[in-house]
């Protein structure tokens, strides 16, 4: 294989998957390229990405504040009214000495979903202003070390596994907490769980070629 | 014009840019960050996690994950326990996804891991017959979700605190935590391009 620099390497790509090396193609706006070996999918390209990103951004920060402030679900156990929200279900973790899953669950669920939206927002900004080269790499660093960590879908699915637990012996009144969080992880996969760390790398280097041309 | 062999191309751990593999000192183009540079001791690393994870892993299923305080009564569950009892009470979705989710999956990625550490090591299986990277995605893909027993006894035990009925989490939960999170730092130590190397 013969290049004519080492950052000519940019235009190859190697699956996530499979470790199998392509070579970048141009593809129609919309689309995806896939992998030859495993079919899992290598990049796509969406012109309107970094105003869907950061439209999504502010929703889903949005929506975490309301899942965060607001109840979470009600039940009726003997005549008596119960409520948790996400905060209040952390808090009382610490309150019964489980400081280290308490910890855990804290970084899993709140901070770093949070954090992963507060970067996605300034990184989208960033991009869309063509501005702060260098910011927006060391968030793109950061980002990759924390998007394994956010687990907002698993506490999602665990709230309705806790619930069926309950089904026969109490009444449960879903909060709006629950709807706002089952939004905000639709828009977590949407945004974060399906948007490659890749692609925007890719995006990041188009706008600073545009802007040095 | 440079010549590059193509089996000597890798991808970046943190950014996934391919880069071309220059041994030990070795930093990505792209993002700047170090590129397995700890190649003298490749597997040590997350030997020591798996171990640790696997240490844990055994008071999590010794000790009750879930107490239930029933008018002055306690009642321990350990987590095969609440899987046999849900099983019983007839929820059988709840009760597969329980037993995937704290048994099959970490029990399955502590295998996944030790095979694949041993054979990257030593000439075992290497036949190609075993997809080890497709192996190591899939734990990486589903190693997350064993941490939904946690989430549920924290959400119960939040949730139903009365004076009469309440739910407290066991010693299990914290080992359960402990061992999880040393699964995932386990898998994310592994260092992929070895198993491109030994096959």
């Amino acid at each position: 294989m013969k290049l004519e620099n080492e950052d000519a390497l940019d235009n190859y790509v190697i699956c996530h998957a499979c470790y199998t090396l392509h070579e970048e193609v141009t593809i129609q706006d919309g689309a995806k390229a896939c992998c030859t070996g495993c079919g899992s999918i290598l990049y796509r390209y969406d012109t309107k990405l970094i105003e869907h990103g950061l439209a999504l951004s502010i929703t889903g920060l949005i929506f975490f504040v309301l899942a965060n402030v607001f109840p979470l679900v009600q039940i009726e156990l003997l005549g008596l009214e119960q409520f948790i929200t996400i905060p209040k279900t952390i808090f009382s973790l610490f309150d019964s000495g489980f400081y280290i899953v308490g910890l855990i669950c804290a970084f899993l669920i709140l901070i770093f979903p949070f954090m992963i939206f507060l970067i996605n927002l300034v990184l989208f900004t960033l991009l869309k202003l063509k501005r702060g080269e260098k910011l927006s790499k060391e968030l793109l660093i950061l980002l990759a070390h924390i998007t394994p960590w956010s687990m907002a879908d698993i506490f999602l699915i665990s709230i309705m596994v806790a619930l069926v637990k309950l089904i026969g012996y109490a009444q449960i009144h879903m909060g709006i907490a629950f709807w706002s969080l089952i939004v905000f992880v639709m828009i977590d996969i949407y945004i974060v769980k399906r948007v490659h760390l890749s692609e925007l790398w890719m995006l990041r280097k188009r706008i600073i070629v545009e802007e040095k041309s | 014009m440079i010549e590059i062999d193509e089996s000597k191309l890798i991808p970046c751990p943190v950014c996934a840019a391919v880069n071309i593999d220059k041994g030990k000192k070795n930093t990505c183009r792209r993002c700047g960050s170090a590129i397995y540079h700890h190649r003298s001791f490749s597997t040590e690393k997350s030997w020591a996690y798996l171990i640790t994870a696997i240490i844990a892993y055994i008071p999590a299923n010794i000790y009750p994950m879930l107490v239930t305080n029933t008018f002055g009564a306690h009642e321990g569950s350990t987590i095969l326990g609440g899987v046999v009892l849900l099983w019983e009470h007839g929820s059988y979705p709840i009760a597969m996804i329980i037993l995937f989710a704290s048994i099959m999956i970490p029990v399955m990625k502590f295998l996944i891991l030790f095979y694949l550490l041993i054979s990257v090591k030593y000439p075992i299986g290497k036949d190609k017959k075993v997809d080890k990277h497709k192996l190591y995605y899939m734990t990486e893909v589903v190693g997350p979700w064993s941490m939904i027993d946690v989430f549920v006894v924290a959400i119960l035990a939040a949730l139903i605190h009365l004076s009469n009925v309440s739910i407290v989490a066991g010693t299990a939960a914290t080992a359960f935590a402990i061992s999880v999170f040393f699964t995932l730092l386990a898998a994310h130590a592994f260092d992929e391009t070895l198993i491109k190397e030994n096959r």
